[in-house]
């Protein structure tokens, strides 16, 4: 079972706003739409997994840290988040992640 | 349809495929339609791209953009004009670009990267597209950046990004300011416009580096730009960042022998923190005041000296600030119209506060309430509770914070490998992962970072 984590994205968002709508205009079943949900976890862990191949370094202050069900949240404040070419600066940035380890159906890399 | 081919974009479309290949044969499975999973297809799409997620966020430093050149309907292909290349100065260096062409009358040119915007083009200058067509330009022409439309690719500002969304607005609203009639914008595609007779930049230009000051009136020129909001959530923040007009009440936290009153006042100049001292330096003074007029009456019994000095204390306690809970307008004037018996009663309630207080305390002597130096208790304890509000008052503040503090647009979902802290200094890396920030997203395989807390 891949992680849920991904729909709280842009990507995700957009899609579950998307089957909200037909669901909506009865066009589709909820429970479709769940399927969709469920595909859509697996294709965005497959992808970031296997096709982004991009390191990023960053650095600034903790704010807050809480780590609950496996699950770290991180608050930071004035990040500078620097890939090779560029320079992104935050002041306020919340991380959420899950286990890296042995999710279960990650591809390996 | 999409422009941006960005490698988020790409990424994002190519799940986008996976999504809907995967399910079609879900969808025939329940019977449904294909129009349906077009829709749906349809629907993520074009929501994607309103938010502008999928814009790579090298794109700001203008990579590479396009301009578009309206020429005349009646423009002729035939003419030839030989020249190799375009040579195009701009600040002192040149740059030898590539054209593309698109259709007869209209020019799609791309600037190569690491063009500094404005760029002058000077008369008389002859653009070469990939196809071979020769164009010659023959009048100097500005290129400038503004935002357009559905693509916003507009962002002049340099590699360090900032949230500061409004320098993208304000092209827009510099050029229809400072060039007014003169302008060519070509209506569809374009995301920079080409002004042909050739403008001092350095107004432009000042425009875009002076965007915080000029940021109200920017989303008015367009209104239904993306980034018009971001200026006007800029607008409202500036606002509520102004000191609060509501009347604040504020009241000593419960104390023996001081009662809750109402007191209202404007918080217009002062900080909570201000009104505090001057309260407590109010119960100080009526504090001395009762010490001084209250005999040291060993004699009389506890609950009429409490009294006597309560009844004091209290009429001239009528003015203390409310701390906490809403303003009960009808106190002051219950007070006044009863006093003898909400006194009486009161000074029963805090004899027996005091009591409480002082066993609680270790007081010496278990009848100190009786004793000379009672009086001085329960002044001491008044004392103590204004000595203590200070000390506590800060403690409040964290409590606050934290239901908006997780409450951030700026998002990072990603997996964890390792999660190393020493000390205060913290180590992270994680992988997979996607940022969501000022509406843009981004993605990495892997990052590495340092906080310390």
């Amino acid at each position: 079972m891949a992680y849920q984590l991904y729909r709280n994205t842009t990507l995700g968002n957009s899609l579950q706003e998307s089957l909200d709508e037909l669901i909506q205009t009865q066009q589709i079943t909820p429970q479709l739409a769940l399927q969709v949900l469920l595909q859509f976890d697996k294709a965005i862990n497959t992808a970031l997994a296997n096709r982004v191949r991009n390191r990023v370094n960053f650095r600034g202050s903790l704010n807050t840290y809480r780590f609950c069900d496996n699950v770290w949240t991180f608050v930071l404040n004035d990040v500078e988040f620097r890939e090779v070419t560029d320079l992104v600066k935050v002041d306020k940035v919340k991380i959420v992640a899950c286990d890296g380890k042995n999710s279960g159906s990650n591809a390996a890399e | 349809m999409l422009n941006n081919t960005g490698p988020v974009a790409k990424l994002y479309l190519s799940i986008i495929d996976d999504v809907i290949e995967s399910m079609k044969e879900l969808f025939l499975d329940e019977g449904l339609e294909d129009r349906i999973l077009d829709d749906l297809r349809h629907l993520w799409e074009s929501k994607m791209m309103q938010s502008k997620a999928m814009e790579d966020f090298r794109k700001n430093n203008i990579n590479s953009s396009n301009f578009v050149l309206q020429l005349p309907a009646n423009y002729s292909q035939s003419d030839q004009e030989i020249t190799a290349s375009a040579v195009i100065p701009t600040s002192q260096k040149t740059h030898s670009f590539p054209m593309k062409n698109n259709s007869e009358t209209v020019a799609t040119f791309s600037l190569p990267a690491g063009l500094a915007y404005p760029v002058q083009i000077p008369a008389g200058v002859t653009l070469q597209t990939a196809s071979g067509q020769l164009y010659k330009v023959n009048v100097p022409m500005v290129v400038t950046h503004t935002p357009a439309g559905q693509q916003p690719l507009s962002q002049t500002t340099p590699k360090v990004t900032e949230w500061t969304e409004a320098p993208a607005a304000q092209p827009a609203a510099a050029q229809t300011n400072t060039v007014p009639t003169q302008e060519v914008e070509p209506s569809a595609l374009s995301s920079t416009s080409v002004s042909q007779p050739l403008q001092p930049d350095t107004a432009l230009s000042t425009n875009q580096e002076t965007s915080p000051p000029q940021q109200p009136p920017v989303p008015t020129v367009e209104p239904p730009h993306p980034q018009g909001a971001h200026s006007l959530e800029q607008e409202v923040t500036l606002e509520e960042n102004h000191p609060s007009l509501q009347p604040v009440n504020l009241s000593i936290p419960p104390s023996p022998c001081t009662q809750s009153l109402d007191f209202q006042i404007s918080a217009k100049t002062k900080d909570i923190d201000d009104i505090l001292k001057e309260v407590i330096e109010e119960e100080r003074e009526k504090a001395k005041r009762a010490r001084s007029l209250a005999p040291g009456s060993a004699d009389s019994q506890s609950e009429t000296v409490l009294g006597l000095d309560l009844d004091y204390n209290y009429s001239e306690l009528s003015d203390i600030v409310q701390l906490d809970g809403p303003p009960d307008g009808s106190d002051i004037e219950d007070e006044d119209g009863v006093p003898l018996e909400e006194n009486d009663f009161l000074g029963i309630i805090n004899a027996e506060a005091i009591k409480a207080l002082q066993e609680g305390d270790g007081s010496s002597d278990g009848n100190s309430i009786s004793s000379s130096s009672d009086s001085d208790g329960i002044e001491d304890k008044l004392a103590n509770a204004e000595e203590e509000d200070p000390l506590n008052s800060g403690d409040d503040v964290i409590e606050q914070d934290i239901p908006d503090l997780f409450d951030t647009d700026n998002v990072i979902v990603c997996q964890y490998d390792k999660i190393h802290r020493s000390k205060n200094r913290w180590k992270f890396h994680l992988k997979d992962g996607v940022m969501c920030y000022g509406g843009r997203d981004y993605v990495f395989s892997k990052a590495v970072g340092e906080a310390e807390w």
